[in-house]
């Protein structure tokens, strides 16, 4: 049986070999080790590639170079002593040429048995977006501290053990995506090449075939966990890894957008999509401000009560106001102000309501987050700088920390650590003959392909910008019989930042993990 | 000079109506969300056969892209090596005339035997 130990001294030696290799690259001697320590050893390396997240971006010199660190985290369960290693591995196409090279951090548990211990690789979205919201603020050994959803105590925050870290049931796997972090498209691909719906879940499964096959991982449970348009992503990677031949146990999709036809938020402004999916959230956080006259003390019951309303009557409802301008009776009008705390004048005005409209007008001269609507700013102070203060109080945390973790995992590199790159503006949404994504066909033909993935959706009741009960309406198309389960508890986009919440999430991921790998 | 200094204000001003800086998920570009709204009052979202036809012509892509000869069918090591890896996996189960090669319809009258439950707990594992 091969276990994790062995697969890390290989994967050290091979760093060494690398390292040594990459010597003239490093501007002589940049890169230091101390490749005889042991079986504790460590490893230290100071890359010099000048990495860059433009559409036309090449890079000519990959290497595959790591910095390894050891640690211990504490849990209620005991102490895990894992391996945490940070650098780049290429993604490699059919024929073995490389296409990307590709930023990872890993943690990994030490003296694990690599055919049982699970390995989950992370994504988070945008398009454009760094892992970097999952690898520091949910589940990893460590995570920032943020208070969310108080804004009183601003960054730095403190950068603290995970108690609710996954390290204790699977190894984990931060990766960014081309043209994200640190990884950048190998020369004559640009990163463009890869900013793709398509495209980009191809290369991904190429990283992820080349990551378990170098460090020796075939046989090992393999989970895909999503956030955002990572949760687009996903489906479409975990369809390409089982088309490939790899069986995939489970994906995680939190926060999930698995269908741009149907998310309100897309369009903006004036949405042409029917914003019913967003009601119940849009509840839960009047409900929060105290503002919604219907709300009780029960959050859970009050959102099945606008649940049912929103689909009963609120969509058919917006539904004649997009064809023809028409309002309903003045009584639905009535339930959507108890409903919410939005003005009737509101709901008169964009009768359909996008999130936009609704965080701007519920309080008074106050903008309230995208991300999580239960963070506040006047209009005109720091936090309402970039229009959303659940973004902008957090940002500049996360920013600072990876570019300060980075080193102090064994990996130094000049270039900027790139949180969010531009490459929206020039990504091909097109996939399965639609302009814009649609990825429950992907989830379909995935479980087609292997009937026992298993699939959790997570999220908060508090995001406005991928409501819960939208995920519950894409969902349905699965049908019944589909191996899936929801939980939703209070908390933003980066739901896993509500200290309440977290922990229950924890729960929910154990549970799965241990349903989807079937351990008793 | 003066023209400049009054622009910046305006442009921020502009990004401040417009898109906020961070969204994920971001907006798509404008001529991306203007050609799925034409598709979209035709193709309204997928549900049951309509949906199996949709994820079925993932796969189909994916079989078309493996058998790179034009066939039709593809041998074990065809699929293995055109990227069909699980096609290579279940070659013997989806291969039940002992041809030696399969067709996407093969594949299709495999999959149909490993849909439901029962039929998952009995189908072929890693």
């Amino acid at each position: 049986m091969v276990t994790i130990q062995s697969v890390l001294r290989s994967a050290r030696f091979a760093a060494a070999a690398a390292m040594v290799a990459a010597g003239a690259g490093c501007g002589g001697g940049g890169g230091s080790s101390d490749m005889n320590g042991g079986a504790g050893g460590s490893a230290s390396f100071v890359d010099a590639n000048r990495y860059s997240a433009a559409a036309a971006a090449s890079l000519s010199t990959p290497n595959e170079s790591v910095g390894v660190t050891h640690h211990t985290l504490t849990l209620a369960g005991g102490a895990v002593a894992y391996t945490a290693t940070a650098g780049h591995l290429s993604a490699l196409d059919a024929g073995q040429a490389p296409e990307a090279s590709i930023f990872y951090v890993a943690y990994t548990a030490d003296g694990a048995a690599a055919a049982t211990r699970p390995v989950t690789f992370f994504f988070n979205g945008g398009p454009g977006s760094a892992s970097v919201w999952l690898h520091l603020g949910s589940f990893a050994p460590r995570r920032l501290a943020t208070g969310v959803p108080a804004t009183t105590q601003g960054a730095p925050f403190p950068y603290v053990d995970n108690a609710e870290s996954l390290i204790d049931v699977s190894d984990l796997v931060y990766v960014d995506a081309v043209g994200t972090g640190l990884s950048e498209a190998i020369a004559p691909h640009t990163n463009q090449d890869f900013w793709g719906v398509d495209a980009d879940a191809a290369v991904l499964r190429d990283f992820i075939q080349r990551w378990l096959a170098v460090n020796g991982r075939g046989a090992s449970p393999l989970f895909v966990f999503g956030e955002s348009y990572g949760t687009t992503r996903v489906p479409v990677l975990a369809r390409l890894l089982e088309t490939a031949g790899l069986r995939v146990d489970g994906i995680v999709e939190l926060s999930s957008i698995l269908d741009y036809n149907s998310n309100c938020s897309v369009s903006g402004g004036k949405p042409t999509i029917n914003c019913a999916g967003f009601l119940p959230s849009y509840a839960a956080v009047g409900d929060w401000w105290h503002v919604a006259a219907a709300a009780t003390s029960d959050l859970d019951a009050d959102i099945a009560t606008v649940r049912s309303y929103a689909d009963a009557t609120y969509a058919p409802d917006a539904a004649t106001w997009l064809a023809s301008g028409t309002l309903p009776p003045a009584d639905h009008l009535a339930s959507l102000v108890a409903f919410t705390g939005l003005a009737t004048a509101t709901w008169q005005q964009q009768f359909d309501m996008d999130y936009d409209t609704f965080r701007h007008h519920l309080l008074a001269n106050t903008t309230l987050g995208v991300y999580d609507g239960r963070m506040g700013a006047l209009v005109g102070t720091p936090l309402d700088a970039d229009d959303d203060p659940s973004n902008t109080f957090v940002e500049p945390g996360f920013a600072s920390e990876i570019r300060a973790l980075l080193p102090e995992l064994g990996y130094t590199n000049p270039s900027t650590y790139v949180i969010l790159s531009n490459a929206i503006a020039s990504w091909d949404f097109s996939h399965g003959g639609r302009a814009l994504p649609d990825v429950v066909p992907d989830l379909a033909a995935a479980l087609a392909l292997d009937p026992q993935m298993k699939i959790l959706f997570l999220g908060g009741e508090h995001d406005l910008i991928t409501p819960f009960h939208q995920t519950e309406l894409d969902v349905a198309r699965l049908g019944g019989g589909a191996p899936l389960a929801l939980h939703f508890h209070p908390g933003g986009h980066m739901t896993y930042l509500d200290d309440g919440t977290r922990p229950l999430m924890k729960a929910e991921l154990a549970a799965f993990y241990a349903t989807a790998t079937g351990a008793p | 000079m003066m023209r400049i200094a009054l622009l910046a204000p305006m442009l921020a001003l502009a990004a401040g109506a417009g898109a906020t800086p961070h969204l994920d998920p971001g907006r798509p570009p404008a001529s991306a969300q203007q050609a799925a709204q034409a598709q979209n009052r035709m193709r309204p979202a997928s549900v049951g056969a309509t949906l199996d036809a949709e994820a079925e012509a993932h796969l189909r892509a994916s079989f078309d892209a493996a058998d790179s000869a034009h066939r039709g069918s593809l041998s074990r090591a065809e699929a293995q090596a055109g990227g069909f890896g699980w096609i290579a996996n279940h070659f013997d189960a989806i291969d039940t005339r002992r041809a030696g090669r399969v067709s996407f319809d093969d594949v299709r009258r495999y999959l149909k035997t490993t849909r439901g439950p029962n039929a998952a707990a009995a189908q072929e594992r890693r």
